[in-house]
């Protein structure tokens, strides 16, 4: 009793300093976007560059966020980002499924050197394909094309990977049942191995469709037309162009384009704080 | 293992439009920028010339300032272990369940999934002359409120606003590999430890950074891949003016402002061939055959 009577005081320093790490953590990963609602939100703007009352809406209003959608074309952006990572994404499944099925389950001449270059491929700088890709692209009359936004994506190295991972390690007694019964490799494969890869093709589809969504890099490249370019490219170049002079519009933009990320993760974050896929991500 | 029943032209069949795609848009692209940067490429007319190594003697020098671009790349290696020590951290923080744990784990992914071109924006706000960042060093007392800092226009300090935008988007990553990490740290050797007397920190040295060495592993070569690849961070917030420019950026501004495609390729391989030797190391700790699936020995 005595003993747990002097520790007291250090178990509460550890309570204490455990908890305000934690707040330090959180407020360091949150205050760009807290600042940003928070200036979006004000209409009397004299405060927005003083710390802290920036961090509260001054005299609060919805008037900058209404303007957005008067001033920039976030409907058009966001249905352009919303068509790029969606067929992103089904390009992806379509090509990345059967190719993890067979590097996992069928034995064919090559299969080793494949899944090797496929590897490989995942840790050389995907940045220094672009000049290549711009110019097969330009060969091929894709140049501001969605389909030259997408199809240079499709055949994700890390989609094949953990695809094939996921079908590896399926029971094969299941599957050769399945055979024995008389159902082709194809049948197999849809009916039978999808959908006990369930989890990981949701996984996949999640990382692929906020990669897409978020890639500024090849999609500034490919396209020209202001009508045609995603969220991130559109809105970066608005607010660092023509309306980088009103920082309350800005901000605003800058909320109302995040909300429907936030919204998007708040329903999938299981997919992104699972170790299984941050791991395997990370391979 | 030939499955009864199962030809090989079927698995032909499935990987045959993966490769396809891959073979047009990943594996040509390597090769082609390798042959490029032995050429010149004339963009109007499309038409190459082999140049020898011109390139890659242009590289070498000074005005041509590549030096100082590969130098911010090494510069930027400092994310490395502010990644490893605040990851850990926060992942020790916040490993042992308490209300509300899960959404303050979500909370702190919360950068690495906004598109970094968009939160670039806000912190190009945050690091204004009269913006957020020096108000709050300035209540610090810490710079003075009538000569504020340039931040992203002194070249000396450039870089470091840059280098710490990176550690705010990728440190929830960091945060969930750790946290998988010490779910596995075997609880017994914790007990044990406690029934020796051991106390918090010599706990966290003897028995979770030993269990915790493989992931400290994985996370320190990814960190290193990444931070030699940087680009768009310093493409968003600086342009890749006030010497922040780290190599990638200096192969894509060769490129695209600099219409130097076979000069960009050259540079672009040296990278290339640094992140490929990063990658053999990789598989040589970390590949199924690697010393880490066999307990560290071998």
């Amino acid at each position: 009793m005595n003993q747990r009577h002097s520790l007291r005081p250090v178990t509460w320093l550890m309570v204490g300093g455990r908890h305000a790490g934690i707040a330090l953590f959180t407020v360091f990963a949150l205050f760009p976007f807290v600042w940003a609602a928070s200036v979006a939100l004000s209409t009397d703007t004299s405060y927005m560059w003083v710390f802290p009352q920036a961090f509260i809406p001054h005299k609060p209003g919805l008037g900058w966020l209404i303007r957005v959608f008067h001033e920039i074309e976030l409907l058009v952006y966001l249905r352009n980002s919303l068509l790029i990572a969606s067929l992103t994404t089904l390009g992806v499944l379509l090509l990345a499924v059967p190719c993890g099925y067979a590097l996992a389950l069928i034995d064919f001449p090559g299969r080793q050197a494949l899944f090797g270059l496929i590897i490989l491929t995942m840790m050389l700088p995907t940045e220094t394909m672009i000049i290549p890709n711009f110019l097969t692209c330009i060969h091929l009359g894709l140049l501001d094309t969605w389909t030259g936004t997408i199809v240079p994506n499709i055949a994700s190295a890390l989609g094949a990977f953990m695809m094939r991972q996921a079908f590896t390690d399926l029971p094969r007694e299941t599957l050769d049942a399945a055979r024995v019964d008389g159902a082709s490799e194809w049948q197999v494969l849809w009916r039978i191995a999808l959908p006990l890869a369930l989890p990981m093709a949701g996984a996949l589809a999640t990382l692929t469709f906020v990669a897409a969504w978020n890639d500024y890099l090849w999609p500034q490249v490919i396209l020209n037309s202001q009508d045609k370019v995603p969220l991130a490219v559109g809105i970066f170049h608005d607010l660092t162009g023509e309306f980088s002079t009103s920082t309350s519009l800005l901000m605003a933009a800058i909320t109302v384009s995040v909300i429907p990320v936030l919204a998007g993760f708040a329903l999938t974050q299981r997919y992104f704080l699972s170790s299984t896929l941050v791991g395997r991500q990370a391979i | 293992m030939a499955l009864p029943g199962v030809r090989p032209a079927t698995g032909w069949l499935f990987v045959a439009p993966f490769c396809a795609v891959f073979a047009v848009f990943t594996l040509w692209p390597l090769g082609y920028n390798a042959w490029l940067a032995l050429h010149d490429y004339f963009l109007q007319t499309g038409h190459t010339q082999w140049n020898g190594f011109a390139n890659f003697v242009m590289l070498t020098w000074p005005e041509r300032e590549f030096g100082p671009a590969l130098k911010n790349s090494l510069i930027f290696l400092v994310l490395v272990p502010m990644l490893q020590i605040a990851g850990l951290g926060l992942a020790l923080l916040l490993h042992r369940p308490f209300p509300a744990v899960g959404l303050i784990r979500a909370l702190c992914y919360v950068p690495v999934i906004i598109a970094m071109s968009i939160a670039a924006v806000v912190w190009r706000q945050a690091f204004a002359a009269d913006g957020l960042v020096n108000s709050f060093l300035a209540t610090l007392g810490l710079v003075s409120p009538q000569d504020p800092p340039l931040w992203f226009s002194r070249e000396n300090l450039a870089l470091y606003p840059v280098i710490l935008f990176a550690f705010w988007k990728n440190l929830g990553f960091y945060m969930v590999l750790y946290l998988a990490g010490l779910q596995s740290v075997p609880r017994e050797q914790h007990e044990a430890a406690i029934l020796d007397g051991a106390n918090r920190l010599e706990r966290l040295r003897h028995v979770t950074l030993p269990a915790l060495q493989p992931v400290i592993l994985l996370c320190t070569l990814l960190a290193t891949i990444y931070a030699l690849k940087a680009m768009q961070e310093p493409l968003y917030l600086t342009r890749g003016s006030a010497h922040t420019t780290t190599a990638l950026l200096y192969v894509w501004n060769a490129a695209f402002y600099g219409h130097q495609f076979g000069y960009a390729a050259a540079a672009g391989l040296i990278i290339t061939v640094i992140c490929l030797l990063l990658a053999v190391f990789q598989f040589r700790l970390l590949g199924d055959q690697g010393r880490l699936r066999h307990g560290g020995e071998a």
